[in-house]
């Protein structure tokens, strides 16, 4: 392919005709300098474009206690996260494919502070879906959300089948979400001591994939960490 | 006996196809290449379902950096360092060279009214330097000579993080006309710029409300979409460190902001 080939003319040579050389160039070099360069483009691209997720969070300015909205005690569910962490270490124990244990305490309505109700606080983790189930504190957080995530699954549907583009299915999603005619609950989520950056980014999922529209990111209190202690007085294997 | 007379086989490959093949995957891995910016330290961000993507343009990314080994075998002085990238839009009038001066003067300006005794002063040549990084992080008392280190030491100097003087300081400072730390100085930088770029374009429109909605510029990813900022911290990071970067924020009324994130799936498992 790379040589030039001169026809002959069968064989017969003519007098007077130049001598015909085969043209062949070696593309050997050129192979080797693409492959630096196809190792250099590799190593510098990204091909992965890093996603984004939006927080909005209140002002922090004093806020006059009857202008506060309190949370309806049906409503209000209060999340505390925590991460498995190994003391003698001092890094967050990972199970064997490498993942760190986040764990979620969590309550309804308002706290107990007389701490007599033995299981108050119940302990939940982030499993995900298991065959389309939702799981762990998903169950709850949808369990809570009901009317929300009825609507939703219907609109889903209608979006699968296309009926409504992704842009409609997105509007009327959000519309759904913070529609205040529906039962919705209120999320507190409190981040304790321990959490990692990435326990809170799987709290802030857990709103998105639930349709949560009304949480928020608090300190924990001294009576969510006298609960706390109580629970891990309680239950010393977990 | 005759002898077998072996015919020798040319040993000759033909390259071209090979070379045909090489220059495709070239143009495809030129055309679809963006250059990873340099940054001083390497974060892995969590997961999350969220798919929206992280816009190219108008963008200030803070990146918070993590221990440099996880648990106590890392050195904790290396975690929670602050960093700041600016990117300006496509439009050449307001590149990202452009922006970064701009970011730089107004800084600078508000530092000095607020340190009337320690002034910082930049001459013409530090402050083309400094368009010219992509990402920094220390404190505004040590820019001139830093902006006067060459490349190579630059980079080295940012790359240790176990300096102190590395990372933009930053502390609970929660009153916004109080004595700013410098990371709130940069994001009331930030904001007045995106402001004066906003109202600058509002004017140039000719003030009508339909041309204004239309704008897209700094200040509107900040304010309108909250897509303006975009943080970066490593997962395993404490949540207590990334809640000083959020704490300030908010402490400057930027309450909108975007968290980087990889995928993942709704399914997934996270533990």
């Amino acid at each position: 392919m790379a040589q030039i080939e001169q026809s002959d003319n069968g064989g017969k040579k003519k007098k007077g005709a130049q001598k015909k050389i085969a043209i062949h160039v070696d593309f050997t070099p050129m192979v080797d300098m693409n492959m630096l360069l196809i190792t250099f483009f590799m190593l510098c691209t990204t091909m992965i474009k890093s996603q984004t997720l939006q927080l909005i969070l209140p002002t922090n300015e004093e806020v006059k206690k009857e202008n506060q909205n309190q949370a309806k005690k049906s409503e209000a569910v209060t999340l505390i996260l925590d991460t498995e962490y190994n003391e003698q270490s001092g890094t967050p124990v990972v199970d064997e494919n490498g993942k760190t244990k986040h764990l979620v305490y969590y309550y309804t309505g308002i706290a107990d502070t007389t701490f007599s109700t033995p299981d108050f606080l119940k302990l939940e983790k982030f499993v995900g879906n298991q065959n389309n189930q939702p799981q762990g504190i998903r169950a709850i957080l949808v369990k809570r959300n009901e009317a929300v995530m009825k609507e939703y699954l219907k609109l889903k549907e209608r979006w699968q089948k296309e009926e409504i583009t992704k842009e409609q299915f997105d509007s009327l999603a959000k519309v759904n979400a913070s529609d205040s005619t529906k039962t919705r609950p209120v999320v507190v989520i409190k981040p304790g001591p321990n959490t990692t950056y990435e326990g809170l980014v799987n709290a802030l999922d857990e709103m998105q994939i639930n349709q949560i529209s009304r949480y928020s990111i608090e300190y924990p209190t001294h009576t969510d960490t006298i609960l706390l202690n109580e629970f891990k007085r309680r239950n010393p294997s977990k | 006996m005759g002898k077998v007379k072996i015919k020798r086989k040319s040993t000759l490959i033909d390259m071209t196809a090979m070379s045909d093949v090489t220059v495709l995957l070239l143009t495809f891995f030129m055309l679809t290449s963006t250059f990873l910016a340099k940054e001083p330290t390497v974060v892995m961000t969590p997961s999350s379902v969220s798919e929206e993507k992280v816009p190219m343009n108008n963008l200030v990314t803070i990146l918070v950096s993590g221990k440099d080994k996880p648990g106590n075998a890392g050195n904790p002085d290396t975690e929670g360092k602050i960093f700041i990238s600016f990117t300006g839009d496509k439009d050449s009038t307001l590149s990202s060279e452009h922006i970064r001066e701009m970011m730089l003067l107004e800084a600078v300006k508000i530092y000095n009214e607020q340190h009337p005794s320690a002034k910082v002063t930049l001459n013409q040549k530090q402050i083309t330097e400094f368009t010219k990084l992509n990402m920094f992080g220390l404190p505004f008392r040590g820019m001139p000579q830093y902006l006067d280190l060459e490349q190579s030491k630059r980079d080295e100097f940012q790359g240790n993080m176990e300096d102190p003087n590395v990372g933009i300081p930053i502390d609970g400072n929660k009153d916004r006309n109080g004595r700013l730390n410098d990371f709130q100085v940069w994001m009331k930088a930030v904001y007045n710029v995106a402001q004066k770029i906003h109202n600058d374009q509002k004017e140039s429109v000719g003030g009508d409300p339909a041309e204004i909605k239309k704008l897209e510029n700094l200040y509107t990813a900040l304010m309108r979409k909250g897509e303006g900022i975009a943080v970066k911290a490593d997962k395993n990071t404490p949540y207590s460190t990334v809640q000083i970067v959020f704490d300030n924020l908010q402490t400057m009324k930027l309450n909108k902001f975007s968290l980087l994130t990889a995928l993942k799936s709704e399914d997934e498992p996270t533990n």
